[in-house]
C-alpha cells in the first residue's frame, strides 16, 4: 500500500468511492449520512441496553446492520469497528462489544468532525 | 417489470430503490421478511431483492417460503436475488440452495447490480413467453382447452366458495365445413382468428375464451347470473351475424350457435355438468336452425339439464 492510499484508508469517509456508487449524486450522499447519523444515535442507546442485558444476539445484528450501512457509505474505519462489534456479539465477548463500542462512537466524532471541517471549508 | 426489495437497512433500501428506479423497474420495499411475503402474495412482483438478515423473517427463510409455497401455486415465475453482507462461501451456497438465483455482496457495485437484474429480466421474460405459448391457441391467440378449463374450474372454485354463480357459454361457427370447403382452409382459419377477436373484444373484462376444439370455442363468465349469460350471448351473436369478414378479399356473413348455462341455481355444479349443460343446449341451437342461443337450466339431480324455450334468433 502506498502512503497516499494508506491517507485515504485513515480518513472516516473515501468520499470518491461513495460517489461512484451512488452515481455522482452529491445531494443523494448527504441525505444518506444525515439518515445513517439518525440512526446511529438510536442505535447506540440500543447497543449500551443490549451489552447491559448480555443480549449478544441484538449485539450481533445491530453490529452486522452498521457495518452494512458503513460500507454502503465507503465509511471504512466505521465498517471495520462494526465488523468487531458483530463478532463480539457471535463470540459472546462483552469486553470486546464494551471496547468496540467506545471505538465506535470515536468514528462517528471523527466522521462528524470531518464533515464539518469540509462544510465550513 | 416489479422489483420487490426487501430490506431492513434504511440506508440500503434508499440506495436499491434509486438505483432500481433508475434503470427502469417499478419498485416496492418492504423493511423486513414478513411484509415482503405479504406484498409477493398481493401484488404481480417479477422480481426481487432481499436482504439476509432482517428481523422477523430473514432473507433465506423468505427464499425458501417462496420455493415451497408461492411457486407451487402460481405458475409467475420469481427471480430472486440476495444482496447481503455475508461474503462466507457457505453463505453463498446456503443462499442459492435455499431458492436465490443469484447472489451479490455488498457493498455492490451499480452496474453488477445491473447486469444482474438484466439476466434476471431476460429469464422471466423468456418464463413468461415459455407461459404464454402453453396456455394459448396459436391459430386464435385465445386460451387454449387446456388453460380455459382451469379457469373455469378455478371460476366455479371461487364461486362456491364467495357464493357467486359461474356462466358458460360453448359457441360454434355455422356452417364452417362449408366455408372450408368453398375458400379453402386459408380462409377458414381468417374467419375464426377474426371471430374470436371480436368476441373477446364484446365481452367483459373479468370474462376468459379459449378454443375448445376445431371452430367451437368456450367462454367462462365470471360473477355471472342466468340472466346475464343470455344477455351476454345474445350480445356475442348479433356482433358476429352483424359483421363482414373480409381478410381474403372476399366478403363473408356468418353467423354462429350458443349454448349457454350458468351455475346460479346449483354452486355445487362440476366443470364437467357445466359443459355437458352448454354442449346440450349448442347442440339444440343447432337442431333449432343455427344463428341462435339457448340457455339451459342446470339443476341439482345430475344429467338433467333443462332446455329454455326462449331462444333468440
Amino acid at each position: 500500500m502506498n502512503p497516499k492510499e494508506n491517507t485515504k484508508e485513515h480518513l472516516p469517509i473515501n468520499e470518491q468511492d461513495a460517489w461512484e456508487r451512488l452515481g455522482g449524486d452529491k445531494a443523494f450522499l448527504e441525505e444518506l449520512i444525515n439518515i445513517f447519523c439518525e440512526h446511529f444515535e438510536k442505535q447506540t442507546a440500543d447497543l449500551k441496553k443490549a451489552i447491559g442485558e448480555k443480549n449478544y444476539q441484538t449485539i450481533r445484528e445491530i453490529g452486522h446492520s452498521l457495518k452494512g450501512a458503513a460500507a454502503n457509505l465507503s465509511l471504512s474505519p466505521f465498517r471495520q469497528a462494526a465488523y468487531e462489534m458483530e463478532k463480539a456479539g457471535i463470540e459472546h465477548n462483552l469486553s470486546n462489544a464494551k471496547k468496540t463500542l467506545l471505538l465506535l462512537t470515536h468514528e462517528y466524532e471523527r466522521l462528524r468532525e470531518y464533515l464539518k471541517k469540509k462544510n465550513a471549508g | 417489470m416489479k422489483v420487490l426489495i426487501a430490506d431492513d437497512d434504511l440506508i440500503s433500501r434508499r440506495i436499491l430503490e434509486r438505483h432500481i428506479q433508475e434503470w427502469g423497474y417499478e419498485v416496492v420495499s418492504a423493511d423486513n421478511g414478513k411484509k415482503a411475503w405479504d406484498i409477493i402474495n398481493k401484488q404481480d412482483i417479477n422480481m426481487a431483492v432481499f436482504d439476509w438478515m432482517m428481523p422477523g423473517m430473514n432473507g433465506v427463510e423468505l427464499c425458501r417460503k417462496i420455493r415451497n409455497e408461492y411457486q407451487k401455486k402460481m405458475s409467475r415465475y420469481l427471480y430472486i436475488i440476495m444482496v447481503t453482507g455475508r461474503d462466507l462461501k457457505e453463505d453463498i451456497i446456503e443462499g442459492i440452495s435455499a431458492g436465490a438465483n443469484d447472489y451479490v455482496t455488498k457493498p455492490f457495485h451499480p452496474l453488477e447490480l445491473q447486469v444482474r437484474l438484466q439476466n434476471g429480466r431476460r429469464i422471466v421474460e423468456l418464463e413468461e413467453n415459455c407461459l404464454r405459448l402453453a396456455s394459448t391457441d396459436s391459430l386464435t391467440e385465445l386460451w387454449n382447452r387446456k388453460k380455459i378449463f382451469d379457469f373455469l374450474t378455478d371460476e366455479l372454485s371461487s364461486g362456491l366458495n364467495r357464493k357467486h354463480p359461474t356462466g358458460l357459454i360453448m359457441v360454434d361457427i355455422d356452417n364452417f365445413k362449408k366455408i372450408n370447403d368453398s375458400f379453402g382452409h386459408a380462409t377458414g382459419d381468417i374467419i375464426l382468428k377474426e371471430a374470436g377477436r371480436l368476441l373477446r373484444k364484446t365481452l367483459r373484462r373479468r370474462d376468459k375464451i379459449g378454443r375448445y376444439g376445431g371452430d367451437e370455442l368456450i367462454i367462462v363468465l365470471s360473477i355471472c347470473p342466468h340472466e346475464e349469460v343470455r344477455i351476454i350471448g345474445e350480445r356475442l351473436r348479433a356482433v358476429i351475424s352483424g359483421h363482414t369478414f373480409s381478410g381474403d378479399n372476399h366478403f363473408h356473413k356468418i353467423t354462429i350457435s350458443l349454448g349457454g348455462a350458468s351455475s346460479e341455481n346449483f354452486l355445487h355444479v362440476s366443470k364437467d355438468e357445466l359443459v355437458q349443460a352448454c354442449d346440450r343446449a349448442l347442440y339444440q341451437a343447432k337442431e333449432k336452425g343455427r344463428n341462435r342461443l339457448v340457455m339451459m337450466n342446470t339443476s341439482p339431480v345430475e344429467g338433467k339439464h333443462h332446455p329454455e324455450r326462449n331462444d333468440f334468433s
